[in-house]
């Protein structure tokens, strides 16, 4: 057996192990024992999730829809397919006219050839990825109160920390190996606060949990800054040296007194009182958050909020403190540091500084536009009304995974042209003009960036299925038939050029990740690494206070649809479940999808659980079995995402935060009916 | 007992490989995992256990048993694994757990899978001079020095391994090669002794099995359970990594007109567990939990003749993202 180091294909955590290879085939995995976050430690996914990869579902060839039916086609035939139609779309319209999606699944060598791809030989900034849907909020949030977009501690913090504050953040379901850290922290002594509308896991084993209303963030944050400001509890010295804007600061959270903030969040004062209490008096204290603080129209107002949270009591910028987005893809930190974003080249350089872009222009000898391209959401409804017609999505499954499904759908049916590059024909890949045969992790080399900023590498365990080939291949070969050359003989040479144009991984190569990576910023070959952000002085130079008024969510519970939705994962799937769902082990725990709703509440529907409700929102309905709970507020209930034949995003509302555009998955109105 | 220099390790071990397939450990980087011999990689000063068992060359973690397909009648190819094969370095807990699962399989019910594997391995021994944070096995009675299940077992003595002869087919291993070893004296075998002393006194983990065994049977609505299982992640990784659980799931696999029948390691801590069955009648995870530590000091003993179903690796506590540690949780059970 032929036993291969590698990175998991999963969630941010960044686990490593190895892929036991017969035959040809991916047959056993074993933790590496060594590695600094998985320390022969794996969850569930790690373990058993990586079946899909002999799936006798894989595409193995590419497709060319004729009629409605897709027939096998050569590259050749598909790439000149593609290049045609490409090229007949910038003929008739502008650059413009064409987007790509990018994927958080990919690896960073094959996103960083992805934005090259739009930008240098599409000529457009229209690039972008489910970051958009995930932590795009992050991004600009902490950006702005920090001056970097990401998690500031490293994982191992965690499990040294006194104080620990999770807010939106199922961490034992969905980083496992990050609720690990968290419980070895419970074990030694540390105290942990949760605020999650669902009692989750680590609500049960915390010292504080505040069930707070979906969307009411700010105010229980701001509520919890008065209280502190109230009893002096604020690190003065720390505001005075490290900080500016906290005179603003106070002004705004001066109105939300215990009393106002627990009226708006529903949890009683005396709790917000004294998680104000515990979180402020630990200098060691560390904020965890998730898709519970971003996925709102006030996802940056959320963000900011906890990081002048952090701020204001000095808990940022040493070891054990620090504001922790967890990132949820495998490669979702990665995909946003190489450029898979529309305003951004690699290193989060704007597309809109000429000196940045004229370096760009050097270096891959083209001209670039100087406008920031369209986010996700933004593309497809441009689709839909027609300034963008043709689209290039790696990797994503915007059909289950977008909101506002049906709308999706028209969307991208309204477009001229789409090609699809996946493993497997997802609901979306059905849609395509086109689709190409991607490979999975374990058919490529490359490297995925973690949470915690770790850049590590993924290396080839078997040879690609039938005629499939690793994505960078597959852009670099389009783009070259398309006028642009791309000429790489491996993905360590892309990184070769990702260190040279992209200041925060400088100094990173092949030959320094073999020892589990680098945590960029690592602007030079002799830098070690930085294992957290902001020591000494913000990447901005002072922190910003960037305080923010409680808003409501877009869609609030009404008289026709009197249910708060909100939606997320389970620990056992995967996203669209194109992956997780085609492993038994996986599939047996969650074979479908549910709607939780709380015990009281479904009495007064009349649905038994286990039986079947109908789940109605302004934008569609789906039915699915109820599991009646305790472990969720009366009016609030909630339904994973995974399942296409109960896609919970036929229900949500594309409602945009204004700043980061991403879609408020977390609060939608539905009613429920016996179904 | 017979001697071999160290340095006649490899040269012992690739002359068996003429014959076998050879499995031992290897360190990848800093891990050590069993493997394909490969002298450059070959672990022999390694404290501890290998993070995964040898139970995966009898029993993998996913097997194909066989392939069939429809063609007027049904035509079956049955994939009987009958590779030669000789594993050096087993631990003492670990040649336990593999006998323990030759009782599973070779006993009442004999599992032609297993048996193809199995007949045709030889099991080497290396026993522990120093145990790992995690180890119990002197608690059990099953190491540091092993006294059973092993074809030949090797002490490190320093410079040379003191090897003692468990069965014919060990000896037939050695005689073949019998220029690379040396007759052992008294003085060698005393040396062992005082080395198995000294490795007892390393352990740092322990329990008393027979309180355990005296109170189990009253323990089960101990609260421990509860408080235990409300960390449970549910990784599995407690069964995965056990020398002695034997659960697996049996699925189709079909591609195109032939389907492959696969065994899979299962885990008895998912709600999934049994579901062919209808549903895992354990309904909460601290019945789980409870189940996993009564299968194994409980049920097994009874059905087996008093053998216990752990082997005191303590695989499963190192494995355990939310820090469950069956130690810990006998010795609740033991007060």
């Amino acid at each position: 057996m032929k036993r291969v180091l590698t990175t998991c294909e999963f969630c941010g955590c960044g686990c490593n192990f190895y892929l036991g290879v017969e035959d040809g085939k991916v047959v056993a995995i074993y933790p590496s024992v060594s590695h600094p976050i998985s320390q022969g430690r794996l969850c569930i996914k790690g373990w058993q999730g990586h079946e899909y990869i002999h799936s006798p579902e894989r595409l193995t060839t590419p497709l060319i829809k004729k009629g409605n039916r897709f027939r096998e086609a050569s590259w050749d035939e598909a790439y000149e397919l593609i290049v045609d139609k490409f090229n007949q779309i910038r003929t008739r319209y502008e650059n413009d006219s064409i987007a790509v999606f990018s994927s958080a699944k990919c690896t960073n060598e094959e996103n960083y050839l992805m934005q090259k791809f739009a930008r240098a030989c599409l000529g457009t900034n229209n690039v972008d990825h489910c970051a958009r849907l995930c932590h795009a909020s992050t991004v600009v949030g902490l950006a702005t109160t920090f001056g970097s977009g990401a998690m500031t501690n490293s994982i191992n913090e965690i499990a040294g920390a006194e104080v620990i504050f999770i807010i939106g953040s199922n961490t034992t379901e969905q980083h496992p190996l990050i609720g690990d850290r968290v419980l070895r922290a419970i074990e030694k002594g540390a105290k942990v606060i949760v605020a999650d509308p669902r009692e989750t896991q680590l609500a049960k084993l915390c010292s504080l949990y505040l069930m707070h209303k979906p969307g009411s963030d700010v105010a229980l944050l701001n509520g919890m800054m008065n209280a502190i400001i109230a009893e002096g509890l604020e690190d003065k010295e720390f505001i005075a040296e490290r900080t500016e804007g906290f005179e603003s600061l106070k002004e705004t959270v001066a109105d939300y007194t215990p009393e106002k903030s627990s009226a708006i969040t529903s949890v009683p004062e005396e709790k917000i009182v004294e998680a104000a209490r515990i979180y402020s008096r630990s200098k060691k204290s560390i904020i965890i958050y998730s898709m519970g603080i971003t996925q709102h129209t006030t996802g940056v107002d959320n963000v900011m909020t906890t990081a002048n949270l952090a701020m204001l009591t000095g808990n940022v910028g040493k070891e054990f403190t620090g504001v922790d987005p967890l990132r949820g893809q495998n490669n979702v930190q990665g995909a946003c540091d190489v450029g898979a974003l529309p305003n951004v080249f690699s290193g989060y350089q704007a597309v809109t500084d000429e000196k940045l872009r004229n370096k760009f222009e050097k270096a891959w000898k083209v001209t670039l536009p100087p406008q920031p391209g369209l986010t996700l959401v933004e593309m497809l409804n441009s689709a839909l009304e027609g300034s963008l017609r043709a689209m290039y999505i790696m990797g994503e499954n915007p059909m289950v995974s977008d909101p506002d499904i049906n709308h999706v759908e028209k969307s991208l049916k309204a477009l001229d042209f789409l090609v699809v590059q996946d493993i497997f024909l997802t609901e979306t890949a059905t849609l395509a003009d086109v689709v190409l045969p991607g490979v999975s992790f374990a058919e490529k080399d490359g490297t995925f960036t973690s949470t915690e900023r770790r850049i590590q590498r993924v290396r080839k365990a078997i040879e690609p299925l039938g005629d499939s080939k690793p994505d960078w291949k597959i852009i670099t070969e389009l783009s070259s038939r398309l006028g642009y050359r791309m000429d790489y003989s491996s993905p360590a040479e892309i990184m070769d050029e990702i260190a040279k144009l992209t200041p925060i991984y400088g100094g990173v190569s092949y030959s320094r990740l073999e020892s589990f990576g680098l945590q960029w910023p690592c602007p030079s070959p002799d830098h070690p690494g930085t294992p957290y952000l902001h020591k000494g002085s913000f990447t901005r130079g002072l922190g910003k206070f960037s305080p923010a008024d409680y808003k409501t969510p877009a869609e609030l519970p009404s008289h026709d649809y009197p249910f708060v939705l909100t939606t997320g994962r389970v620990g056992f799937h995967y996203h669209t479940g194109t992956m997780t769902r085609k492993d038994w082990a996986l599939e047996r725990e969650y074979p479908t999808g549910y709607v939780e709703v709380n015990s009281q509440d479904a009495k007064q529907l009349g649905i038994k659980n286990g039986q079947t409700a109908k789940v109605i929102s302004r934008r569609g309905e789906i039915s699915l079995s109820l599991k009646s709970v305790d472990t969720i507020a009366k009016g609030v209930v909630f339904i994973p995402f995974h399942f296409a034949e109960a896609a919970a995003n036929k229900l949500t509302a594309a409602n945009l935060d204004p700043v980061a555009k991403i879609p408020e998955y977390k609060v939608c109105a539905v009613r429920l009916e016996k179904g | 007992m017979k001697i071999l220099s160290k340095s006649n390790l490899v040269p012992f071990l690739e002359g068996l490989g003429l014959e076998f397939k050879v499995n031992a450990p290897l360190y990848e980087g800093q891990d050590v995992l069993f493997g394909d011999l490969d002298s450059s990689k070959l672990a022999t000063d390694f404290i501890g256990k290998p993070r995964l068992s040898p139970k995966e060359y009898s029993f993998p973690q996913r097997e194909r048993l066989f392939t069939f397909k429809n063609n007027g009648g049904v035509e079956i190819e049955a994939h009987l694994n009958e590779t030669k094969r000789v594993i050096w370095g087993i631990r003492p807990c670990d040649l336990y757990g593999l006998k323990f699962l030759d009782m599973v399989y070779l006993s009442d019910y004999v599992d032609p899978y297993y048996q193809a594997r199995r007949s045709n391995t030889i099991l080497l021994g290396l026993n522990c001079n120093k145990a790992e944070e995690s180890c119990f096995c002197s608690s059990i009675g099953t190491g540091p020095f092993a006294r059973e299940a092993f074809d030949l077992l090797f002490t490190d003595l320093g410079d040379v391994f003191l090897v003692e002869i468990g069965s014919k087919a060990g000896k037939k291993l050695i005689e073949k090669q019998a220029n690379l070893f040396t007759n052992a004296t008294s003085k060698d075998e005393k040396q062992a002794g005082i080395l198995e002393e000294k490795s007892k006194k390393t352990f740092k983990t322990y329990i008393d099995l027979g309180k355990v065994e005296a109170k189990i049977a009253g323990a089960s609505s101990s609260p421990v359970w509860a408080e235990e299982a409300a960390k449970c992640i549910l990784c599995g990784g407690c069964n995965w990594v056990c020398p002695t659980c034997y659960c697996f799931n049996i699925e189709d696999v079909t591609s195109g007109d032939k389907t492959q029948r696969v065994r899979y390691w299962d885990s008895c801590q998912l709600g999934g567990f049994t579901q062919m069955a209808a549903m895992n009648s354990r309904a909460t995870q601290a019945e789980r939990l409870r189940q996993r530590i009564y299968h194994k000091f409980s049920y097994n003993p009874d059905k087996y003749g008093g053998e216990i179903g752990c082997t005191g690796c303590g695989r499963c506590i190192d494995v355990c993202p939310a820090g469950i540690n069956i130690a810990y949780i006998l010795r609740r059970v033991a007060n």
